[in-house]
Order: C-alpha cells, then sequence, then structure tokens
C-alpha cells in the first residue's frame, strides 16, 4: 500500500514536473515574434579603455571586404551590399547535383523579395574558368533574373574558394570523381547589414528556404 | 519503400485482372519515376515543368514527343545542342548520365511519356538498346 502511494506520489510530481515544463514551452512559443538571431562564427574578445576603466570587447565575425565581376562585367563589392541583408551561396553554372535544386528555391527568394531594396543575393561561380561574365548572364537571363538585386560573380579561383571556406563557413572543393568535378555544399547563408552572418540554411530543401525566408522577416523587422 | 515495386507486383498478381504485359508496363512506370526523381527532376522538377528558361519543360513539350530517340540518347549521352521547345530556345547543356543502363533509360521513357506525352505504351529495353547503338555511331 505505502509502495503504492510512493509510485501515485511520484507519478503527481512528473506530471507536475511535465505541466511546469509545457507551460514555460508555451510562453516561450508566444514570444516567438522576438526571437533573437544569432550571430555565427569565431567570436573574439578585445579590452579596451573607456574612461580610465577595463571594458571587454566582443569581436563578431564579420565578412571582409571582397571584390568580384558580375554578371555584366561591372566590379562589385560589400560597397554594394552596404545597409542591405544578403543571402549569398556558391554554385556553377553547368553543375549537375544540386545546384539546379538550390536555383529552384533561390528563385522563390527572389520572387518574394523582389524589388525590396533592403534584400539582395549574392551568387558566387566557383568555376571561373567557365563561369565567366557573359556566362552568368546568360544564365541569370535564362533564370528571368533582371535588374541588379540578385548578383552573379566570378574572379580569382582561389579568392572564391578562400572567402567561401573561411568567411561564409561553407565547403567547396575540387575532386575530379563526383559529377561535375567539384564538391560543394549547398548552403544559403543570411548575412546582416552588419556583415554578420545570422544563419546557415539547406538551399536544396525547401522547408529550410522557409525558415530562412522567416528569418529574413525577422531581421526585416529588426530594422524598421 | 524499396519493396514498393515487388509489393505492387505483388498485389497485381492477386488481383489478377493485369495481363503479364500489363504488370511489366506497371512496373516500369513506378521504377522510371522512382529514376526520374533521383536523375532528371533536380532539373526538371517532380511536376515536369522544369525552370523558367534554364531548363526546358517535358509536361506538353512539343520536342519530347518528335524526338523519342534524341531524348533517350540524351538521357545517356547529355546534350550540348541548342533546342527549340514549345517555341523556346534553351541551351543550358544537358550532363551525361552514363551510369543508366538501357533497362533504366526504358523505365524513365515509360515514365515521362505517359505521364507528360499521354503514351500509354511501355518503351522497351530492347528498343532502347537498338537507340544508344545507334547514338553511338553519330
Amino acid at each position: 500500500m505505502r509502495e503504492l502511494k510512493k509510485v501515485r506520489r511520484a507519478g503527481l510530481r512528473s506530471l507536475l514536473l511535465m505541466s511546469v515544463t509545457y507551460a514555460s514551452l508555451w510562453v516561450a512559443g508566444c514570444s516567438e515574434s522576438k526571437r533573437e538571431l544569432p550571430i555565427l562564427g569565431q567570436k573574439d574578445t578585445k579590452v579596451k579603455m573607456v574612461d580610465g576603466k577595463e571594458v571587454i570587447d566582443t569581436i563578431y565575425h564579420q565578412i571582409p571586404d571582397f571584390e568580384f565581376l558580375n554578371q555584366d562585367s561591372v566590379l562589385i563589392s560589400q560597397k554594394n551590399f552596404a545597409g542591405k541583408i544578403y543571402i549569398a551561396d556558391f554554385f556553377f553554372t553547368t553543375c549537375p547535383t544540386i545546384c539546379p535544386k538550390m536555383k529552384t528555391q533561390m528563385l522563390r527568394i527572389y520572387d518574394k523579395y523582389k524589388d525590396n531594396p533592403k534584400v539582395a543575393i549574392l551568387s558566387h561561380t566557383i568555376d571561373p574558368r567557365h563561369d565567366t561574365p557573359g556566362v552568368l548572364k546568360e544564365f541569370s537571363k535564362n533564370l528571368g533574373i533582371s535588374g541588379s538585386q540578385w548578383q552573379f560573380v566570378t574572379g580569382d579561383k582561389a579568392k572564391i574558394y578562400e572567402l567561401g571556406q573561411k568567411s561564409y563557413m561553407v565547403t567547396a572543393t575540387e575532386d575530379n570523381t563526383q559529377p561535375g568535378g567539384i564538391v560543394h555544399s549547398g548552403a544559403f547563408i543570411l548575412v546582416d547589414e552588419n556583415r554578420h552572418i545570422r544563419g546557415i540554411y539547406d538551399g536544396t530543401l525547401p522547408e529550410k528556404v522557409d525558415m530562412l525566408m522567416k528569418d529574413i522577416d525577422l531581421l526585416l523587422d529588426k530594422k524598421q | 519503400m524499396k519493396y514498393f515495386p515487388f509489393l505492387l507486383a505483388l498485389a497485381a498478381l492477386f488481383s489478377a485482372c493485369d495481363s503479364k504485359e500489363d504488370l511489366k508496363k506497371k512496373q516500369y512506370y513506378v521504377e522510371g519515376m522512382e529514376l526520374y526523381k533521383t536523375h532528371c527532376a533536380n532539373c526538371h522538377q517532380n511536376d515536369g515543368k522544369g525552370l523558367v528558361g534554364l531548363y526546358p519543360p517535358l509536361a506538353g513539350s512539343d520536342f519530347m514527343l518528335k524526338n523519342k530517340e534524341l531524348v533517350i540518347c540524351a538521357i545517356r549521352n547529355g546534350l550540348s545542342d541548342t533546342i527549340v521547345v514549345n517555341g523556346k530556345t534553351y541551351h543550358q547543356p544537358m550532363p551525361p548520365n552514363s551510369q543508366l543502363l538501357a533497362l533504366d533509360i526504358a523505365e524513365i521513357s515509360t515514365y515521362i511519356y505517359k505521364q507528360w506525352g499521354n503514351k500509354e505504351e511501355i518503351t522497351e529495353t530492347k528498343e532502347v538498346e537498338k537507340i544508344l547503338e545507334k547514338c553511338k555511331k553519330k
């Protein structure tokens, strides 16, 4: 009998615990609109002297300056993205595997934020030998892209790879055993107006891209 | 999922209404759908509608109906010619799929022509083998 009581008490306790957990989840769920996106990448700290006092400053990972040729053979740099949120990706026009999926998804983003001056897209080719500005122009035209909101860029291969790996934190390497000769991730990288990475999403999956678009809205909301 | 075609075949066997020929056709269609999703849908999309001006549609494509042999060759060997589909020009090269066997291509062809070309007949593996021989010589 006593055993039974113990069991019952334990049951009650876990029930209570469960309801508390659910309640807190519910509250957390309500405050979803105030969700903050993290700043991704390696953080560094710097000790600064402010008014004679030591203050520790956090230095967040940031996309460095860059300069590439776009589909109109115009040099573009970080300046073209000043004050904008942008989505970056890495692809090549003859890629038979994941790029078509990525471009299908990126087109959804383009269609949703078309003509929004605060949102831009930056697609880097990782096969610059083949993907000259002319090839990129043709490709973007066939995708139905016009204007300057979606930039397709090419440049020095080593620089593109380095920027991809070190700054955007995605993989891109040559591998002749793979179809197309290059392995790369299908990531979409969300960059805010301070050049901080706020999210990395699988650009081949519609549901992940839904999430990305929610996060873009979140950043846009905050800006207003 | 792996056993799905097998189960389907079994179910069809028990229903006993389907002739052997019908059963084979269904098998080709189901296998072809899976192969299509793996090897073709990245560009041509699951619904066969293609992607804007980059990848041509299969659904309602006049080109596909008129050029079955070329389509079969292109699945195996790729295509780098400019083609005109429903009056629109496409020149994005199609990569080869040299790993696909004649049987795979016959199944894909059966699927795409039934799904989007209103062609009920099966594409026979033997037929594909003959066509593949021919496109090699070109």
